[in-house]
């Protein structure tokens, strides 16, 4: 679940945003405590509390006095948006990269796509 | 600044310095059966091989209860039959108590005042019940069946003061003697084992040496008659205390083995 | 100020002619969980015996909660000090033990120590002498957790634990650690297994600390750079490098302290990046420089 390699606090932030993504924590619901993600992914509680305050530092999650973190209202729609860019960054770029290395055009690569779609919904 | 970091860390608790050494004392005494089941079972072994051996003794020599008899069992070291296995107590209070206590968060200094303490308490209460049982012995008439375990050696001649406080003196040398070797051990390691021992062989064989160069056997034995049985155990009053101090000392700077 | 637990300052202890801390300093914040990682024999048990007033130090200054720990009562009593090796007297169970606990930690926590006993399936009147290696380290380990001193030490305190036991000291530790934050020094060779525990690592190799840093500092922020020779000292020139490595005309440099920005400066260099665990991090700084100088000439010859 955690992976060497990489920053915990950025681990457990990215899977907390995968779940407002996917739904799995709605909007204006509680996150569970900083303790019960340290416990349950068996890493140190202030390394948990660094993911989840990053979260709160970006606006996804804001506190409620004496009762715990909860997800922020449009929460779902600015983390989709950011990680459009990101995929926009880590994906898009690097392929266009590797498509002109091998003499292949942006249009070709949008062919390519289009086939690669068609075959996998129909197979 | 440093008053908040005493606060801080002094409310953790706060114990004073009595309870921490009576804590020490109950560490020994967790485990009842070696300070007290163990010795007394031993006690109770050698009380019942006495009988017997009285009775054989009676059997064949034409009766107990006679003078003769009755001095005959004087020579009997039942009644110290304990001690061995208390030296090895008082060894193991240190080779096994002092690593204990230390993870335990103990200072030297609290663990062996409270292993002290355990000490002079263990043997006053010693030297009470066997103070008691020769003179019980005694009123008994060796427990109606003639058999003496507790008037033997040196106990029982002068009364039940002489009684308690020699019994005291020795149970404390026996406990102190074996603290004080694991004590040099603990502090010193197998060099300091080796310098004690070679320093008592030559010291015990140096003093016999002049002694019998001298030819002063005679004024020895003299003077040991005229300290009486009080008055020698008073004198052994200062080995003990010797190795308790001495122990002490060492222990300050001892580290316990890995 | 008031946040330091330990603070250490040119700390040296020699036996004879051997130093085993050798000039050390740093210090410890309160209510974190320390790691102390290193090789066999590179001073960790000689440390942690001297932060714990067991042993005395040749020179240099030590303060735990502000004062020696020597002969310190005051500041001995906030301390447990759970070792791989530790006696027991013979006749002992590990019912003694226990019952010993509550008079010399002052937060002993008697339910929480049954749970322990329960957890680690310890026969709790067997005599000592007779426990397995196993059994044995999980008296020290209940006798750690549940003393809930203000300084806890673990030295290797999972000798003979098997794979479940030893999950579950680290649950247990993680959860009670979580209700009551004290100061854990964790002892242990076996880094991967408690590196997402630590908060802060000490490596120590030799007497001397070699690394005192934030764990997740230390965590991805060293990546493995590898690609052509050239390409790659290219990008490392400069840098931190902790380790080097090559066949051909491949080169593979682990470095430290890369940001986001650098590792996609890397990636569009066609450098190939790689993520390094605390394990191998450290495994690399702790080998001794011969051994770095041998891969490098083994490059070198290689590239020959």
């Amino acid at each position: 679940m955690i992976e060497a390699g990489k920053p915990i606090f950025v681990q457990i932030a990215e899977q907390i945003e995968n779940d407002i993504i996917d739904g799995v924590i709605e909007e204006e619901t509680p996150v569970p405590s900083t303790n019960e993600f340290a416990v349950f992914h068996r890493i140190n509680p202030a390394t948990a509390g660094k993911g989840v305050n990053r979260l709160v530092e970006d606006g996804i999650l804001y506190k409620r006095r004496g009762i715990g973190m909860f997800v922020a209202t449009g929460a779902r729609q600015r983390l989709l948006g950011a990680r459009t860019e990101k995929f926009r960054g880590n994906f898009v770029g690097p392929l266009l990269n590797e498509a002109a290395k091998l003499g292949i055009t942006p249009e070709q690569v949008a062919k390519m796509i289009g086939e690669s779609e068609r075959r996998s919904s129909t197979s | 600044m440093t008053d908040l970091l005493t606060g801080t860390a002094a409310s953790v608790h706060p114990r004073s310095a009595p309870a921490r050494i009576w804590n020490v004392l109950r560490l020994h005494l967790v485990d009842r059966r070696t300070y007290i089941g163990i010795p007394w079972l031993i006690v109770g072994i050698a009380f019942v091989i006495t009988v017997f051996i009285a009775q054989i003794i009676g059997f064949t020599a034409g009766g107990l209860g006679t003078p003769d008899a009755i001095e005959g069992q004087r020579y009997s070291w039942a009644v110290l039959s304990p001690q061995w296995y208390l030296i090895v107590v008082g060894v193991q209070a240190i080779s096994f108590g002092f690593p204990l206590a230390l993870g335990f968060g103990v200072t030297r200094r609290d663990f062996y005042l409270g292993t002290a303490l355990l000490f002079v308490l263990i043997s006053a209460a010693n030297a009470l019940a066997f103070a008691v049982l020769t003179q019980l012995e005694q009123v008994t008439e060796g427990w109606f069946i003639d058999t003496y375990m507790f008037n033997a050696l040196w106990l029982g001649i002068d009364g039940f003061w002489v009684d308690l406080f020699s019994f005291f003196v020795m149970q404390l040398l026996v406990f102190f003697i074996g603290a004080s070797i694991a004590t040099i051990y603990m502090r010193w390691r197998m060099p300091g084992m080796l310098v004690f021992w070679s320093s008592l062989a030559l010291a015990i064989v140096g003093t016999v040496t002049i002694i019998t160069f001298t030819s002063s056997w005679p004024p020895v034995a003299v003077w040991f008659g005229a300290q009486g049985i009080a008055g020698i155990f008073a004198w052994l009053l200062v080995p003990a205390a010797l190795a308790g101090f001495g122990g002490f000392l060492a222990l300050r700077r001892a580290t316990p083995k890995n | 100020m008031t946040d330091t637990a330990v603070r250490v300052t040119g700390l040296t202890k020699k036996f004879g002619a051997f130093t085993a801390i050798d000039d050390v300093s740093f210090t410890v914040e309160r209510n974190k969980i320390y790691g102390l990682l290193g090789r066999n024999g590179a001073g960790k048990t000689t440390l942690m015996q001297l932060l714990t007033g067991q042993q005395f130090a040749t020179s240099g200054t030590l303060e735990v909660f502000g004062a020696s720990p020597v002969e310190n009562a005051r500041v001995l009593q906030s301390l447990c000090f759970i070792k791989e090796s530790q006696k027991y007297p013979d006749s002992f169970r590990p019912e003694h033990v226990f019952a010993n606990a509550p008079w010399f930690f002052a937060h002993w926590d008697a339910a929480f120590a049954a749970r322990l006993v329960d957890d680690f399936r310890l026969p709790l009147n067997r005599p000592i002498k007779k426990l397995s290696r196993g059994q044995l380290s999980a008296v020290g380990v209940i006798i750690g957790l549940a003393s809930r001193a203000p300084l806890t030490f673990f030295d290797e305190p999972y000798l003979g634990l098997d794979a479940v036991a030893r999950q579950i000291f680290y649950d247990r530790l993680l959860e009670d650690y979580a209700e009551h934050p004290r100061t854990i020094i964790l002892s242990t060779h076996l880094i991967d297994e408690v590196s997402n525990l630590l908060e802060h690592v000490l490596v120590i190799d030799e007497g001397r600390i070699l690394m005192d840093q934030d764990a997740e500092q230390l965590r991805g922020t060293a990546s493995t750079v590898v690609g052509k020779k050239t390409d790659v000292d290219a990008f490392v020139a400069g840098r931190d490098i902790i380790s080097r490595d090559g066949i051909g005309g491949l080169a593979s440099v682990t470095v430290a302290g890369l940001g986001e920005t650098e590792r996609t400066a890397a990636r569009a260099a066609g450098l190939e990046l790689s993520p390094v665990s605390l394990q191998q991090l450290i495994v690399q700084r702790t080998t001794s420089t011969t051994s770095e100088s041998m891969t490098t000439t083994d490059a070198w010859s290689a590239r020959s």
